[in-house]
């Protein structure tokens, strides 16, 4: 079955840690450089993403992802560049098309922020079975019944699009045909989606009871099947990071009381 | 009576991994079990023959024409193939709606297929059962409207996906019936099965595939006699033959029937 999460094992270090510690470094590389304001920092985050990516040996997987937005990202920079409003000095210009310094400055801005948040997230993403994840926050208190419906989403939906294509073949040995113009197309739903619904409806009925049978609901403490994904320098790595932030706060309200004095 | 000739059949998903490492032989008007270990390539080789897949070397001929060539709505007029779950194509709220669904789609007037629909309920014996739900019915009756969607669409050749799934004792002799009937009137019936007793019982040729090959391809009879080969291919023999080996018979009985006439012979 096909797996719909980006996660890899690659026995990593980043593979091991908590998922905790890696939510809190997203936090920090979201929240430290707005405290700060200086956008020198949110590339000190970049770079850091990007060194913990290597060392993961996911880098690879991030370029569909930068791909995507990094066409985004450079149309920004062309408008912000060209059109801003409020663009006076020019800082390149290619026959009739200038480029000023204001606007390119600002769409930088954009470009950084975005590729930081990409990065840092990739760095969850790409590293943390999902599963890991929700253990984990069920172990802190979260609840498990919530937990299952996310973990279930990684399991049901890989499910629903293997028995489609079991569908789909089914119905075309009937000489339906799927592929076409939209009419075509249009024609071939309800004989594709019907089953799938159905086969989805009784499959919930019948996960259900298989979960009730081995005690979902009851009200004892439970025990996890997996060991917590955490290692020692966990503990250290989330100080860290929360000291950080709280490093950033205090600096940010600083400035703010200097600034009114 | 409908031919298809496999000739140098290879298949892979991926390219380093291939399924089916080249088979030759020819499915006739005999009757014909594929049999073989869970990911022996059974269930890809059918959905060869229908045109689901297509072959990465090697060509499938249908009478003579070579499959390439057709699609896979075009082949459904030569070929149909009754799915493993009858639950992955019911999707009609009648019974009959269900049936005359495959038919109506490879060209036959409403009239037509209903007559062949009727036909097919009677034959496989769900008969007045036209109006109902199939999600009313049991499994093992939604397997025989399923059957019945197949077989009113009155294909040269009908491949059945493990037919005896979830069937008691009097729906394995249903089917067993409705395979006999279908050879009877000289269509070719392939299936893919697990249970042995119903091949011994059922098919006139077993070919046994292990890891993308057909290593044994010969009568039910001769092929059930070849104990070291079968248990190569992690496949054991009908429990009647087991029984009657350990009795120390020298002769190959695939079922009671068999073993009785022996003994009576005797005297």
């Amino acid at each position: 079955m096909k797996s719909i999460s980006l996660y890899e094992e690659k026995g990593s270090v980043l593979n091991k840690i908590a998922p905790e510690s890696k939510i809190l470094y997203i936090v920090a590389a979201l929240v430290i450089p707005y405290l700060i304001g200086s956008r020198w920092v949110s590339l000190g985050f970049i770079i850091a993403s990007i060194l913990l990516l290597l060392s993961a040996k996911v880098i690879r997987k991030t370029v569909p992802i930068l791909g995507v937005s990094g066409f985004v990202l450079i149309t920004v920079l062309l408008i912000q560049g060209l059109f801003r409003a409020g663009n006076v000095t020019p800082i390149l210009s290619l026959g009739p098309v200038v480029f000023y310094k204001e606007g390119v400055n600002f769409a930088l801005g954009i470009v950084i922020n975005v590729l930081n948040i990409l990065l840092s997230f990739c760095v969850l993403i790409l590293t943390t079975k999902p599963s890991d994840m929700i253990e984990n926050f069920v172990r802190k208190g979260f609840s498990p019944r919530f937990g299952y419906v996310f973990i279930s989403i990684f399991q049901i939906i890989p499910q629903m699009t293997e028995t489609m294509a079991t569908i789909t073949d089914a119905q075309r040995s009937r000489g339906m045909e799927t592929e076409g113009n939209l009419f075509i197309r249009v024609k071939a739903f309800i004989p594709l989606i019907s089953p799938v619904v159905m086969s989805s409806l009784i499959n919930t009925k019948e996960r259900a009871l298989a979960l009730e049978v081995r005690g979902f609901n009851s009200t004892i403490q439970k025990t996890f099947l997996n060991d917590e994904k955490k290692i020692p320098a966990d503990k250290w790595i989330q100080l860290g990071m929360v000291v950080a932030i709280v490093a950033a706060i205090v600096f940010r309200i600083v400035l703010v009381v200097m600034y009114f004095m | 009576m409908s031919k298809i000739e496999i000739k140098n059949l290879h298949f892979s998903y991926t390219e380093n991994e291939e399924i089916l490492k080249g088979m030759d032989f020819v499915l006739d008007e005999r009757s014909t079990a594929i049999i073989g270990q869970n990911g022996a390539g059974k269930t890809t080789f059918v959905k060869l023959l229908k045109g689901l897949l297509r072959p990465t070397a090697g060509q499938i001929l249908l009478n003579g024409a070579d499959i390439a060539g057709m699609t896979v709505a075009q082949l459904a007029k030569h070929i149909g193939m009754v799915f493993q779950n009858p639950n992955d194509q019911i999707f009609k709220n009648k019974v009959i709606d269900e049936i005359i669904f495959g038919p109506m789609q490879i060209g036959m007037s409403r009239a037509e297929a209903e007559k062949k629909a009727k036909e097919a309920m009677a034959f496989v014996g769900i008969a007045g059962r036209e109006e109902e739900n199939p999600y009313d019915l049991g499994l093992s009756a939604r397997k025989l409207v399923a059957i019945a969607s197949i077989v009113a669409m009155d294909t040269e050749v009908i491949i059945f996906d493990e037919p005896t799934i979830a069937q008691d004792y009097a729906g394995k002799e249903r089917i067993k019936d409705i395979i006999r009937t279908l050879r009877a009137q000289g269509k070719t019936v392939i299936t893919i099965i697990h249970d042995m007793d119903f091949v011994a019982d059922t098919f006139e040729r077993a070919i046994v595939f292990a890891q993308g090959k057909a290593i044994l391809d010969d009568s039910t009879k001769n092929v059930f006699a070849e104990k070291e080969v079968l248990e190569k291919a992690y496949l054991e023999q009908p429990n009647v033959t087991k029984l009657c080996q350990k009795l120390g018979y020298e002769e190959v009985f695939l079922n009671v029937y068999e073993f009785i006439e022996h003994q009576r012979k005797l005297g």
